[in-house]
């Protein structure tokens, strides 16, 4: 105690001149508009620049929850462009009603009949024969759901056949896979009679209990239309990259029960 | 000591006087005014008291500010000029700074002229650089530093040879 005493004493001019300096700063300050504009600025900058350097720090240790919240975000939007186009082509009767996010732990393109495995499951809302898709385009149907994981029968599969239109001239087609290429997909029953060129843009068609009308699928990359058979056989180009999913979206639809019960009178 | 007291306070409240009423009043060239009242801080006996001579500063500085308006410009130039004048002095002087006697009498003409020069250039960078706050204004503020260092600094060792002579 003795010793800050001391000291103090000892720099009573240090401390007379600081704290006289601040009030002639202070008043400065207060009463001209020049001083007080310029030390505002001088202010700014410095809490600026030091709130940046702490955020920066904050950011990148919060990055997993942003991550989240981006998917969480991704979801509502995916959610409200559907919505939007269903609204567009007056499909409201088979809008799905909500959207469900999962994350890919299996997946395989190697096979003829790929499967893709999810950890979403009866406890996160997921049931059988529910369309999948990703931020790109369609990835498949729900085969088989657990408590907590879902497998889904990818478009990579030779079983599964899927109602696709082209955008252009709503064409009614379907979307299969050959089981050669895990890029190509093919577009069948396209008759003859219709235009189609390369770059023309493939969504699905709406006449499916899985998924609504306008979800994108892939571009014509090649065509054939030799065959005598009056189709002609496309080669399609798919806008996801099936080796690299990592979020899905699983579409939950409410009225297919309506539907089937119509289907089975 | 009472005499040398009172001594002290009539020069003081003549310069402060003199400051006021006449040479905040002069404007040369439109922008020079002289600051003599740093004369006060020069001839500031080396064996008085610092902290005084700091409390000395701020009064003369608020009551320069009030009579122009200047907020604070001349009140943190005179306590900062009042506040290092001890350094400024054995720059100036060297080893005699630490004599008990006046500074003004039995010195080297150069070593006064340096102490002046100092405290007046000091004194100048300070108050224009606050006055005008601006580094756009940069040239300007030299101007004003040079312009005014030199006739303040005339007018000062002019004073003070007078003085001395009485």
């Amino acid at each position: 105690m003795q010793s800050i005493i001391n000291s103090i004493v000892a720099n009573r001019n240090l401390i007379i001149y600081l704290i006289l300096s601040f009030i002639s700063f202070n008043s400065l300050y207060i009463n001209s508009s020049v001083h007080y504009n310029g030390i505002g600025k001088t202010a700014t900058y410095l809490s600026g620049k030091s709130s940046f350097f702490s955020s920066s720090i904050n950011s990148y240790f919060k990055l997993k929850d942003e991550n989240q919240k981006l998917i969480d975000e991704n979801l509502k939007l995916k959610e409200i462009e559907l919505e939007y186009k269903n609204q567009i082509v007056e499909y409201k009767s088979l809008e799905s009603n909500s959207i469900i996010n999962g994350s890919v732990i299996f997946n395989s393109i190697n096979k003829s009949k790929n499967i893709i495995v999810i950890d979403k499951g009866t406890n996160g809302g997921v049931n059988e024969e529910m369309g999948v898709i990703s931020s790109k385009g369609i990835v498949g149907i729900i085969k088989s759901v657990t408590e907590n994981y879902a497998s889904i029968i990818s478009v990579l599969n030779t079983d599964l056949k899927v109602n696709a239109i082209l955008k252009n001239s709503s064409t009614i087609g379907s979307i299969t896979w050959d089981g050669l290429n895990s890029k190509i997909l093919k577009l069948n029953d396209i008759p003859l009679s219709s235009s189609i060129k390369i770059g023309d843009t493939i969504v699905t068609g709406g006449m499916s209990f899985y998924f609504p009308k306008g979800i994108p699928i892939g571009t014509i990359s090649n065509y054939d239309n030799s065959s005598l058979e009056g189709y002609y056989e496309i080669d399609v180009s798919a806008f996801n990259d099936f080796s690299s999913l990592s979020n899905l979206y699983i579409l939950e639809r409410n009225d297919n029960d309506e539907i089937k019960i119509l289907l089975n009178d | 000591m009472i005499r040398e007291l009172l001594r002290n306070i009539f020069f003081y409240t003549i310069i402060l006087v003199f400051q006021l009423f006449v040479f905040n009043q002069i404007n040369l060239l439109g922008y020079i005014t002289p600051f003599l009242y740093l004369i006060i801080f020069i001839h500031y006996k080396t064996s008085y008291n610092k902290t005084i001579l700091i409390f000395l500063g701020f009064i003369t500085g608020v009551i320069i500010d009030l009579s122009v308006q200047t907020y604070g410009c001349h009140t943190f130039a005179t306590i900062t000029i009042c506040y290092f004048r001890g350094w400024i002095e054995k720059y100036s002087f060297g080893v005699n700074s630490n004599l008990p006697s006046a500074m003004i009498s039995g010195t080297q003409l150069i070593n006064r002229l340096t102490f002046y020069g100092i405290i007046v250039v000091f004194h100048s960078i300070i108050y224009y650089s606050l006055v005008f706050f601006n580094i756009e204004l940069f040239w300007t503020i030299v101007l004003n530093i040079i312009i005014n260092s030199i006739i303040t600094f005339i007018i000062i060792w002019l004073i003070s040879q007078l003085i001395s002579n009485k």
